[in-house]
């Protein structure tokens, strides 16, 4: 008997999916509204105090290296936006290790859609709707105050950078918690550890030694989600061409997450034994 | 009494074998604290910018690196592991489990906290220790009086903490998750006792209030302390503050607990 | 070709090997140690379209292992397997679209949304058309009396009804071939039979290949002809559930109730070889057989086991009936469970057991 059913699947096809499983876990997580305010006032409270953090030491400095408040507060805007989005919509791959330890991948193993797509549906992070609430609040503060020449090449050059920084922020994400099929005794600490990673992506890069510059650059491009596309938008340079490289940096590293992902379901072992 | 006591340092041992045994992941966990310090070095170091002189809201440059030291060594003192250990407990409901024993729910997260304190402390000293090789002209505590003091507000500093931590963590009695709480809390414990920026950095009305709470016992005051910026009878008193919130939140705690197993009641287990 | 072939699989995983103690914890910090574990070591299986298989053995035999590897959750260290042409773990998504899976421990279903939403995302997933859907629906939810509990979360279902709920999901859009890791767990007498029968429909309706493991041998009993033994990772038996019973049950025990007692009864068996009488009131140390009544009752009952090839039934119970009256009888044949408790226990020679096997074959 042939298989009449085309089990590649079209672009439309993966987003109706992730669309069905998402709207599922939604109504799901709506049984249990306490926890639904408590993890986006939590966040929000977090960027808040981080907020705060900024503004005390700005009114005892004028600048860091050039680099006013609004701008710096856009950069740990992005980052804590970028989380949020992650959060949000691609929450599944903070449970990855659940899912392995626990032989949950099982059932997303005997399934026809792609492993990645269940994954990120695995949950939904309610926290990254207050990372967005507040994260594009102080965004849209920071641009307001900081005196850009608007135009419509400047506005399409912003909305490549912010989707690219989101991208490469899932990715970053996906292959971090990638660690569980390797090592399964450490609990998150290993993607938590590259997740902090990101604390250096909330300066300027220019206060770290270079080998640190060129490691959040390139190994853990967190400067991609947030100092590239600052310096693109406020022309800072030297910086500011960095930025045209995001979306290829995002393309490069959803790939090489995928791959990474891949490698590792071969070593997937299910659970019980 | 030495019975009961003994309890409770078998509950100290197992969790720091319980640590061992996660090794990695007590590791790594505490190497992305470490991560945070280190951009807050570089930070602070960028502001200052080479001028020894500069002294901002009291604080040189070498006396800023100390406080980040030292801050930092007092903030990874009951890590998250400690403080998840207690709130999956309660999430996972193998609460019940400790219902059925005879130890006090209380005392025995508190014994379990204290022993994995130990390797906390033991790994921070290492890492501060390396960390202090490579920043130079930093001061901490040189005469004994200081050292004793220090010694004796950083205790208290995490029986304070134990408090905070613990009853944030009842309240998951109330939720179907523990982030939410975890993340509040530690956003809160973090801008008001200190470990972001010194609280004499804040304006005056946000730094009065800070000092009314509990919170600035955690780290304000054994890092000031350690510091030589406080001492003497300052310092004794800064302690004693410490002692009247544990002994307030401890017997808090209590009562949150008594409400708390009330709740399990009603849910049915 | 058949529809599932294994040649040579092998699953091997690595454990980690910890001492004891505080002191075991801090020597792991500097000394790790591990070995290889083979869960399944060099399987070779063929099953045909339409086949249903019990697939046995003791707890950590490689039972679940090798399902896992067959439905394309665990990337197998060694060896060749095809299921329906398809390389499982290579061809996913192809390979998951024509099988289904039960795992009895865990649920497919989503845990938190009613089960005629997880019912209809399913739908979704593998494409089912809306004919198909409807009628399975119709048919699942009449067989498996599924109609109470359809708007109900998987959460707040009892294991029965969750277990019916995970075989209409895993049968939803009528896979060639299902694959059910101890489908019966736990499940009370009218729910296995139940499932049971909804098994049985769908093999003989759809022809629908069914492998299943189990430690329930009614299930085996019930639901297979063939039947595969399993044990430390390898195949020791494969064949018909009948010749392995003709092999290794080839006991029968008769009961009977006499009118009057018959002294020496073994006697009159003298000649016929493998026939031995059990005084079941005597031998034992039965507390019946202590009170005086008792010993008299028990001089009217005698057990007698033969082999059902060296000498019939009807010759035990003549001779006996030449010495008194046989006021009721009943003939035992050991199940397939004291026969596969014996494979457990080790008892049964493997070598013999294969040998049965490939008479079948």
């Amino acid at each position: 008997m042939e298989i009449k059913i085309r089990t590649k699947n079209s672009p439309r096809r993966i987003l109706y999916l992730y669309w069905r499983l998402y709207s599922q876990q939604l109504k799901a997580m709506m049984e249990y509204s306490a926890d639904f305010y408590i993890m986006i006032g939590a966040a929000a409270l977090t960027q808040i105090t981080g907020f705060l953090f900024l503004w005390v030491v700005f009114s005892r400095i004028p600048d860091i290296q050039g680099w006013g408040l609004w701008e710096v507060a856009f950069m740990y805007a992005a980052i804590y936006m970028s989380e949020g989005v992650g959060s949000l919509f691609f929450e599944g791959t903070w449970r990855m290790l659940r899912l392995v330890n626990m032989g949950e991948l099982d059932r997303y193993l005997v399934r026809p859609v792609p492993i990645v797509l269940q994954i990120f549906c695995t949950g939904i992070g309610m926290n990254g709707l207050g990372n967005i609430l507040i994260g594009g609040s102080i965004i849209v503060m920071a641009l307001s105050h900081i005196d850009i020449a608007w135009s419509l090449q400047t506005v399409l050059l912003a909305i490549i950078l912010l989707l690219s920084a989101m991208t490469i922020r899932v990715a970053i994400n996906l292959a971090a918690n990638c660690f569980a099929f390797w090592i399964r005794s450490s609990g998150n600490a290993f993607p938590i550890m590259i997740h902090n990673l990101g604390e250096f992506a909330k300066y300027p890069i220019t206060i770290f030694s270079q080998g640190m510059q060129l490691f959040i650059s390139i190994i853990v491009p967190f400067a991609f989600v947030s100092f590239f596309p600052a310096a693109a938008l406020f022309g800072k340079e030297p910086w500011s061409y960095w930025g045209w490289f995001s979306p290829l940096v995002a393309i490069l590293f959803v790939g090489l997450a995928l791959l990474i992902l891949h490698i590792g379901l071969r070593r997937y072992e299910s659970a019980g034994n | 009494m030495a019975g009961s006591f003994k309890k409770y340092f078998s509950l100290a041992l197992c969790s720091m074998q319980n640590r061992l045994a996660y090794r990695l992941s007590f590791i790594l966990n505490f190497i992305a604290n470490f991560i945070g310090l280190i951009a807050m070095y570089c930070l602070w170091q960028a502001i200052y910018a080479g001028q020894d002189q500069l002294s901002l809201s009291g604080f040189t440059w070498s006396q800023m690196q100390a406080y980040l030291l030292v801050s930092f060594f007092v903030n990874s003192m009951l890590s998250y592991y400690s403080e998840s250990s207690i709130t999956s407990k309660i999430i996972d409901g193998s609460v019940m489990m400790d219902l059925l024993r005879p130890i006090q729910f209380q005392k025995a997260r508190l014994a379990e906290t204290l022993g994995s304190c130990v390797l906390e402390g033991l790994l921070s000293c290492i890492l501060i220790g390396f960390a202090a090789i490579f920043t130079l002209g930093i001061s901490l505590p040189h005469n004994a009086g200081t050292l004793l003091l220090f010694a004796l507000s950083m205790v208290s500093s995490i029986l304070v903490k134990f408090c905070i931590v613990y009853l944030s963590a009842l309240l998951c009695f109330w939720t179907t998750s523990s982030f939410g709480i975890y993340w509040a809390r530690t956003s809160i414990t973090n801008l008001l006792s200190g470990a972001l920026v010194p609280l004499a950095f804040f304006p005056g009305w946000l730094q009065s209030v800070a000092m009314l709470l509990p919170f600035q016992g955690i780290v304000n005051t054994p890092v000031t302390i350690g510091l030589g910026m406080t001492a003497g009878t300052a310092a004794l008193e800064l302690i004693a503050i410490q002692w009247i919130w544990i002994v307030l939140l401890w017997l808090l705690g209590k009562w949150m607990w008594s409400r708390a197993v009330r709740q399990i009641t009603i849910h049915g287990g | 070709m058949s529809l599932i072939e294994t040649r040579g699989l092998q699953k091997v995983f690595r454990q980690a090997v910890k001492d004891p103690g505080l002191a075991g914890a801090v020597k792991h910090l500097f000394t790790q140690r591990y070995k290889d574990k083979y869960a399944v070591e060099g399987i070779d299986l063929r099953i045909e379209e339409g086949e249903t298989v019990a697939y046995v053995g003791p707890n950590g035999a490689g039972k679940s292992t090798t399902i896992k590897m067959l439905s394309g959750v665990l990337v197998p260290s060694g060896g060749e397997v095809l299921v329906n042409g398809l390389v499982p773990y290579k061809q996913r998504m192809e390979n998951a679209q024509v099988i289904g899976a039960v795992f009895g421990q865990r649920t497919q279903l989503w845990w938190d949304i009613p089960v005629r939403e997880s019912l209809s995302l399913l739908r979704d997933i593998y494409q089912v058309p809306a004919d198909t859907f409807k009628r399975n629906m119709d048919i699942f939810t009449e067989l498996l009396g599924m109609e109470a509990f359809l708007h109900l979360s998987a959460r707040k279902l009892s294991l029965g009804q969750r277990m019916r709920a995970d075989l209409a999901a895993a049968l939803l859009h009528d896979p060639k071939i299902v694959y059910l890791d101890e489908p019966t767990i736990g499940l009370d007498v009218a729910v296995k039979h139940r499932i049971r029968d909804f098994i049985k429909e769908m093999n003989r309706s759809k022809g629908t290949t069914m492998m299943l493991t189990t430690h329930d041998l009614g299930d085996i009993e019930d639901l297979c002809e063939r039947l595969v033994i399993i044990d430390q990772g390898q195949i020791i038996y494969d064949g018909k559930l009948q010749e392995v019973k003709d092999t290794f049950a080839r006991e029968r025990t008769i009961h009977t109730q006499l009118s009057i007692p018959i002294p020496g009864a073994e006697e009159l068996f003298r000649d016929l070889p493998d026939v031995s009488v059990e005084r079941p009131g005597i031998a034992g140390n039965d507390s019946r057989t202590k009170g005086a009544t008792g010993a008299v009752c028990d001089q009217l009952t005698l057990s007698i086991r033969f082999d059902r090839f060296s000498c019939t039934a009807s010759e035990i119970v003549k001779r006996l009936m030449s010495h008194g009256e046989v006021v009721d009888f009943r003939i035992d044949e050991p199940g397939i469970e004291q026969i596969i408790r014996r494979v457990y226990d080790g008892q049964l020679d493997s070598a013999a057991l294969s040998a049965a096997g490939k008479g079948s074959a």
